[in-house]
């Protein structure tokens, strides 16, 4: 197809580009090392839990590496709807979790409001229904996906966090954003594609999988970005 | 008259965008109410609708024959400005939107394009666009941190009219039910004001392969 907006260059030659970085990067600093630690420190979670995959870079790697572990885990992923994740993402993401994990015992739930562009303004309903159906689902860990290089206030939080319902469990905490990149070209894990395009512009460091056109994170300039690079997706998703 | 034209429109400082284009007659028509309400246009609340007014471009059925915005040089990338942006301004009392409007504030990105030029192609009034488009000290988005700052415009006379299709490329978005064939398309709006719900249809994608259709 025609490039029809500016992104300039190809993604290919920048990829290539930068998986050689990655995967160098993978080896020096022993990325295996920090898997092998994470992958020890989970395991006693895994029987009672349910890991926990947005289909963004770090639930995958996590998912990849707790999969090789006990090939038939509980996940669990929750669909936003396609007003905030068009169809063409979701249904990338589902496939991306069977092809990573094809024996685990996947537990998808949708969001009903997902089906409205409403979902984009309010996000209130989205917070009651998603903590609603992590307690419908009664597991004792929920194990996630989050890192402690991504804030203060996460770097603070602890490995283990218990909560009034559950224990949260975060496989992947010690691990930066380099070696969750360096992990996934190191595997192949594969990430949904609009991934590169975002990395592309704002940065690996920058880049993450959220909900698209979600006033929610106007306060972070994504709905901006969102505009620029999935303009299609804008009025029908 | 109306005349097959093109606008190049050249710049001091690189252009902010909050899409992939710009559209030739939304300036147009934007720079036409401003010049019509004054300052209204700015301290009046926009709730309504706004009436679109008579602008200088010929149409084709209901659509301006006027290109989106052709950058120069073409290959060059977006690139991201961001920033943290406070308001000045005294927070009132009570729940207000900070991600957007007036008390925008928080940690921003804006998609930039650092060109030199950018180039339309229309069938307007020449006078009349010229006049309209010196009123324009800047354009895109973010003009008040110092983007999209206009150094010159130039408006030239050609032989063919390119407004709506270029070497059998679309220069805009055309609903598909005026097309016979087309290559690529999306739900965009094709007509101004360009943020209504109610002008999005299914269109072809600027700058791909469409036939118009001369029959209805």
């Amino acid at each position: 197809m025609r490039r029809t907006v500016h992104e300039g260059g190809t993604i290919d030659e920048w990829l290539k580009k930068w998986e050689e970085y990655f995967v160098a990067w993978y080896d020096k600093e022993k990325v295996d090392e920090k898997v092998r630690k994470a992958v020890e420190f989970t395991n006693p979670y895994l029987d009672q839990g349910v890991v926990s995959v947005s289909g963004g870079k770090d639930s995958m790697v996590m998912l990849h590496m707790l999969a090789s572990l006990k090939r038939d885990l509980k996940a669990f992923h929750w669909d936003h709807g396609r007003w905030l994740v068009p169809r063409e993402v979701e249904d990338e993401v589902l496939r991306n979790i069977v092809a990573v994990a094809p024996n685990c015992e996947l537990i998808v739930r949708s969001y009903s409001l997902g089906k409205s562009e409403v979902s984009r303004e309010v996000w209130g309903p989205w917070y009651k229904e998603f903590f609603g159906t992590l307690r419908s689902l009664g597991f004792k860990y929920h194990l996630l996906g989050i890192r402690a290089d991504e804030s203060s206030r996460r770097s603070v939080r602890g490995r283990v966090v218990q909560r009034k319902e559950w224990v949260e469990v975060y496989p992947i905490y010690y691990f930066t954003w380099r070696d969750v990149w360096a992990y996934i070209f190191r595997h192949n894990v594969p990430v949904p594609s609009v991934y590169f395009r975002y990395a592309k512009l704002v940065g690996w460091d920058k880049v993450r999988f959220v909900t698209l056109f979600d006033r929610e994170f106007e306060k972070y300039g994504a709905p901006q970005i969102d505009s620029l690079l999935s303009w299609r997706w804008k009025h029908n998703p | 008259m109306m005349e097959p034209l093109e606008v190049t429109i050249y710049f001091k400082t690189p252009i902010a965008l909050g899409f992939p284009w710009l559209y030739l007659d939304s300036l147009l028509a934007n720079l036409k109410v401003i010049e019509e309400q004054g300052e209204r246009y700015f301290t009046s609340p926009k709730v309504a609708p706004l009436e679109t007014p008579d602008i200088p471009v010929k149409k084709w059925r209901d659509v301006y024959v006027s290109s989106v915005s052709i950058f120069e040089p073409s290959d060059v990338g977006f690139q991201v400005f961001q920033y943290f942006k406070k308001g000045d301004y005294p927070f009132p009392q009570g729940k207000i939107r900070k991600g957007s409007g007036f008390f925008k504030d928080f940690y921003l990105r804006v998609g930039y394009l650092p060109v030199r030029s950018i180039k339309f192609y229309c069938s307007c009034e020449k006078d009349e666009v010229e006049r309209l488009l010196k009123k324009a000290p800047a354009i895109g988005k973010e003009r008040n941190i110092g983007f999209g700052f206009v150094k010159e415009v130039e408006v030239k006379e050609i032989e063919q009219e390119w407004g709506l299709v270029k070497d059998g490329l679309a220069m805009r978005p055309i609903p598909v039910t005026y097309l016979k064939g087309y290559e690529d398309t999306a739900y965009l709006a094709y007509k101004p004001p360009y943020w209504m719900k109610e002008n999005v249809t299914l269109c072809a994608v600027p700058f791909t392969r469409v036939g118009l259709s001369t029959s209805g």
